[in-house]
């Protein structure tokens, strides 16, 4: 059966540099697959090239079994891939609901005197953060004014109002407190149970584990591997990310996180 | 009807969009938070300076002198302002201006005589427009496409625009000016567009007292009011009651009375041609009116249960009542029977006993307020010692006018101010604001009778009666909005509100104070003029803070929109009677004020710009490019179009200007506009845009430009050494911008 999106041996390279070989893994809709990786292991390149901010060099991609290259962000919003970025694609000194219909504004009135739809946009917005079980404050009050949690929040409800069928999420716990990073993690779920196709890109494997369907690791830009959930523990997913070198700083970790 | 019944129900089923967990911030908080404060409290600073020091500022002749540096200005301003908010700046904006100019001048002058291409200004005009947006198109692109930052870009067109200027106007005329616009083809049609003025009396009002010249242009003005305040009450009505299912057929004839004897007013009004006859029938006109539209509302509106009415006002508001009453009286009694004419002292009043008390009483304060600064008396003491030196010294010093003056308004407004006790006591607010119109009215009158520059007369007088009307208004859907909602009501005024109100007070009635003493009628009469200018300012700040309060903070949109026309209404009659004019005034031989149509194009501009940056999707989009491009990129934002189109945008405007210059003078230098284009970041920037972009605002802009305008004519006006202009203007600009920086931080804190 064809998958829902299908990636095989994506590379990207810039000049001499290999940013990406190898990447090979399936995304379906109601699984979260999960990219992890530490800096540098082209995680980002990832994101770009499915968000269609760069092309593969080599590869292919295949969207229900048709191999698809995505030229602009535009391009691969319209085939609803949504991406949330680590710095969050957000305005900081713009409002909430500003934010949320940023791009894709709501219009009403004839031509000449076209305008947004304020109240419309603030109704939604409001409603559509409360179904993600988010009760914003003031959708009036500006982005930058909100906690990084309530910022991703946004950023998600944003993503699967208009309709995105893929929602890729860079790093989304990255910059979080325990706290926080639990409820994000909640929303991924979430998400995933609306019926999204979520790809969870994080260099946290205890973030990673718990949510995740599938995994791929990344290293220097080469890809280690794509695992199902069934194949893998926790254990051997922290194995297999931090490599040889870094094992005594992350058994140290684990350490701590243990007490 | 169904709509506004409908309207009404949601609203009060719909929980409000504001959350618990906010902490109230009131509509002056919430104003503040908007990034043209800091301009807005600025222009209102530079207009009550210039207003205080020059009799001629404030005159129709002045405000068009200002309004037309500011109008070049702001023009570029508001583009401007845009482009800094979308995140980009274009230094080649103050040459474009002349480039267009000298481009049309130069394609349309005769080739024979001037030098130049002899193109008609059918063809020149669109050309320069067609010049102007390419190179805007070219700025945005290379911008774009580079990634270099706009200031590099914009700084080498600015150098390749100013040598082409130089070098094709030397090349074709063979100096460095471009003239004969007026001699090329087609001239008359392009002139009646870029050229167009339109023509004012200056003060139609002098000599005669301004009521006693009634023209056709007063049927506009006092039309507009009385359709203005109709509007305004049947708005509040609609906010506050239900219409009734069935209309009571007897309101319709009362209403259709108070029309007929409102008609009636209305004509003789027009008939009469005396200063008398002129506030009957306008009472008359008026009662018939407020018939008719009372009459009206009981027809359609489900009446309310009756307010508390006096007789049943506890003791002491009782008390209050009558102190009131009695105040009010004695003022109108000092003002019968105090001659207004005689400009003696009063000193003859008290004599040597009297100066000895005044001296006695001036020692006493003195030697009791060290006291009480060593802490060694109570503050009361040298207070007391003030008082007693006060009423002999009000005698030496004030002349038998400047008593009755004070005594007329000293009375009057304890008495108001006990008769807003009084209701206030009851909890009728309503009725409190209603005594607080009423006062604004005295005080109106007040100023007009007493007042001795005529300037002040007419324009404060004006001004109070709106404040009055607006007042009344407010009072109105105060008592509404009280009955209806079960909460206690808000408190009158913010704390912010009276603070900034004290604030321009205080300033206003320093500046007047140090000014009126400079050429005085005796100390006192100037603190007591110092005093009045102050309050009516700090008043006006608050009337305006409570209008703010009860109109906004209610939901319900078929009246509010009802409220704001009717709003709309009075001010353009009153605009409509300030800045236009008839034949028949026209015939009068005056002094006349021109207003250039780069003014029209200017407020047009600002108006526009405003509506597309809160309004629409590209001003979303620019606020978006400005604030974090590669976010609103991803998001779908086509960040270069709106940037390229940004940059078009000011060229266009340029073209405008430039046009507005060309056609002003005829003849243009090459030079012209060059470093203009840091003027317009600068005024851009004092209305409130960052300079790293992402907020700002258009209107900010615009009142900026005002600002400078207002600056660079006042100090002409007020007869200061006009050297001295860069420094005041440079210091007003800091001070606009500090306030811009503090007053928003202030905000943000109280949130």
């Amino acid at each position: 059966m064809a998958e829902f999106l299908e990636l095989n041996n994506i590379s990207k390279f810039y000049g001499n540099i290999i940013a990406l070989t190898g990447v090979t893994t399936t995304v379906n809709p109601g699984e979260v697959t999960c990219v992890l990786g530490d800096n540098g292991a082209g995680k980002s390149t990832f994101i770009k090239i499915l968000a269609g901010v760069h092309q593969h060099d080599e590869g292919t991609l295949l969207m229900e079994g048709e191999d698809v290259r995505f030229n602009s962000p535009r391009e691969a919003l319209g085939r609803g891939i949504a991406t949330v970025y680590q710095d969050l694609a957000m305005v900081p000194l713009m409002s909430v609901w500003r934010n949320f219909f940023l791009g894709s504004e709501p219009k009403t009135g004839m031509w000449p005197f076209r305008q947004i739809d304020i109240e419309g946009a603030k109704r939604i917005a409001k409603e559509e953060m409360g179904k993600m079980g988010i009760d914003i404050r003031d959708v009036e009050q500006p982005v930058g004014t909100l906690s990084g949690g309530e910022r991703q929040s946004v950023a998600i409800a944003r993503a699967s109002y208009f309709g995105a069928r893929v929602l890729i999420l860079d790093e989304p716990t990255s910059a979080l407190g325990v706290k926080q990073s639990g409820v994000v993690l909640r929303r991924i779920v979430e998400a995933r149970d609306q019926g999204l196709a979520v790809i969870f890109i994080t260099h946290n494997p205890n973030h990673a584990y718990p949510v995740g369907d599938r995994f791929v690791i990344l290293n220097r830009g080469v890809s280690m591997g794509n695992w199902a959930k069934e194949e893998l523990s926790q254990a051997d997913l922290t194995q297999l990310m931090a490599g040889g070198a870094e094992l005594e700083a992350l058994q140290h970790e684990l350490a701590q996180a243990g007490t | 009807m169904a709509e506004a019944t409908t309207t009404n129900d949601s609203a009060a089923s719909l929980p409000p969009v504001e959350d618990e967990r906010l902490a109230h911030r009131g509509p002056v908080q919430q104003l503040l938070t908007r990034p043209e404060i800091g301009a807005l409290i600025g222009a209102v600073g530079v207009w009550l300076l210039f207003w205080l020091v020059s009799e001629t500022f404030g005159t129709a002749g002045g405000t068009a002198n200002y309004l037309d540096v500011a109008a070049t200005l702001g023009l570029m301003a508001v583009p401007v302002a845009l482009l800094m908010i979308g995140g980009e700046f274009d230094l080649s904006s103050g040459s474009m201006t002349g480039a267009t100019a000298v481009i049309v001048i130069l394609l349309s002058s005769d080739t024979a005589e001037l030098g130049g291409a002899g193109l008609s200004l059918h063809l020149a005009v669109p050309l320069s427009l067609a010049f102007a947006l390419a190179i805007g198109w070219f700025n945005g692109t290379l911008v774009d496409k580079t990634s270099l930052p706009s200031f590099i870009v914009t700084l080498g067109t600015f150098f390749i625009l100013i040598g082409a200027k130089l070098g094709f106007t030397k090349l074709f005329t063979n100096k460095v000016i471009a003239e004969g616009l007026d001699r090329s083809s087609g001239y008359e049609f392009w002139d009646n567009i870029f050229g167009a003025r339109w023509v004012r009396n200056n003060h139609v009002w002098e000599n005669e007292g301004w009521s006693n010249l009634w023209s056709s242009r007063d049927w506009a003005w006092s039309g507009l009011l009385i359709i203005g305040a109709v509007v305004l009450i049947l708005g509040t009505m609609e906010l506050a009651y239900a219409r009734r299912e069935r209309p009571i057929l007897g309101g319709y004839l009362v209403s259709v009375f108070g029309a007929a004897v409102g008609a009636v007013g209305f004509i003789m009004l027009l008939n009469r041609d005396s200063t008398t006859s002129n506030w009957i029938f306008g009472a008359v006109t008026g009662a018939g009116v407020l018939v008719a539209v009372a009459g009206w509302c009981l027809a359609r509106y489900q009446a309310a249960e009756r307010e508390p009415v006096l007789s049943e006002l506890d003791p002491r508001a009782g008390q209050y009542l009558i102190a009131g009453i009695v105040a009010i009286v004695g003022a109108v009694l000092i003002a019968m029977f105090m001659d207004s004419e005689n400009a003696d002292r009063l000193d003859f009043l008290i004599g040597t006993p009297g100066r000895a008390v005044l001296a006695i009483g001036i020692g006493a304060t003195g030697v009791m307020a060290v006291l009480a600064a060593l802490g060694r008396v109570s503050i009361g003491y040298p207070a007391i010692g003030a008082v007693v030196a006060l009423v002999p010294g009000i005698s030496y010093m004030v002349t038998v006018q400047g008593a009755r003056a004070i005594l007329f308004g000293g009375l009057a407004i304890a008495g108001v101010v006990l008769l807003s006790i009084a209701a206030r006591r009851r909890g009728l607010a309503a009725l409190f604001t209603l005594f607080t119109s009423v006062s604004v009215v005295g005080l109106a009158f007040f100023v007009r009778s007493e007042a001795d520059s005529r300037k002040l007369r007419v324009e404060l007088f004006t001004a109070l009666l709106l404040i009055a009307l607006i007042l009344a208004a407010s009072a109105v859907t105060r008592h509404i909005a009280a009955r209806r909602s079960s909460a206690p009501p808000a408190p009158a005024h913010s704390p912010l509100a009276r603070q900034i109100g004290l604030g321009l007070g205080l300033i206003a009635g320093l500046l007047s104070l140090i000014f009126e003493l400079a050429d005085s009628d005796g100390i006192l009469y100037s603190i007591i003029m110092a005093a009045a200018k102050g309050g009516i300012v700090a008043f006006a700040v608050f009337a305006l803070a409570t209008l703010y309060r009860t109109l906004f903070t209610s939901d319900e949109s078929v009246g509010r929109s009802l409220v704001f026309v009717g709003l709309g209404s009075v001010m353009l009659g009153i605009s409509a009677r300030l800045l236009f004019i008839t034949n028949e005034e026209l015939a009068v031989t005056r002094g006349q004020t021109r207003f250039g149509v780069g003014v029209m194009l200017f407020l047009a501009f600002a108006v526009l710009g405003a509506w597309v940056l809160a309004r629409t999707q590209f001003g979303n989009w620019i606020f978006a490019v400005g604030g974090n491009k590669d976010a609103s990129r991803s998001v779908g934002v086509p960040a270069a179009r709106t940037k390229t189109t940004l940059f078009m945008l000011v060229s266009a405007s340029a073209w405008v200007t430039g046009m507005v210059i060309a056609f002003r003078l005829n003849s243009v230098q090459a030079d012209v506009g060059d470093g203009n284009e840091f003027r317009y970041i600068i005024v851009a920037v004092v209305g409130g845009c960052l300079l790293t972009g992402g907020y700002g605002s258009a209107i900010g802009a615009a009142i900026g430009a005002v600002i400078w305008g207002m600056i660079t004519s006042g100090i002409g006006f007020a007869t200061w050494n006009s050297n001295w202009r860069f420094l005041v203007l440079g210091a007003l600009l800091l001070v606009a911008v500090l306030v811009n920086n503090y007053v928003r931080s202030q905000a943000e804190k109280v949130r």
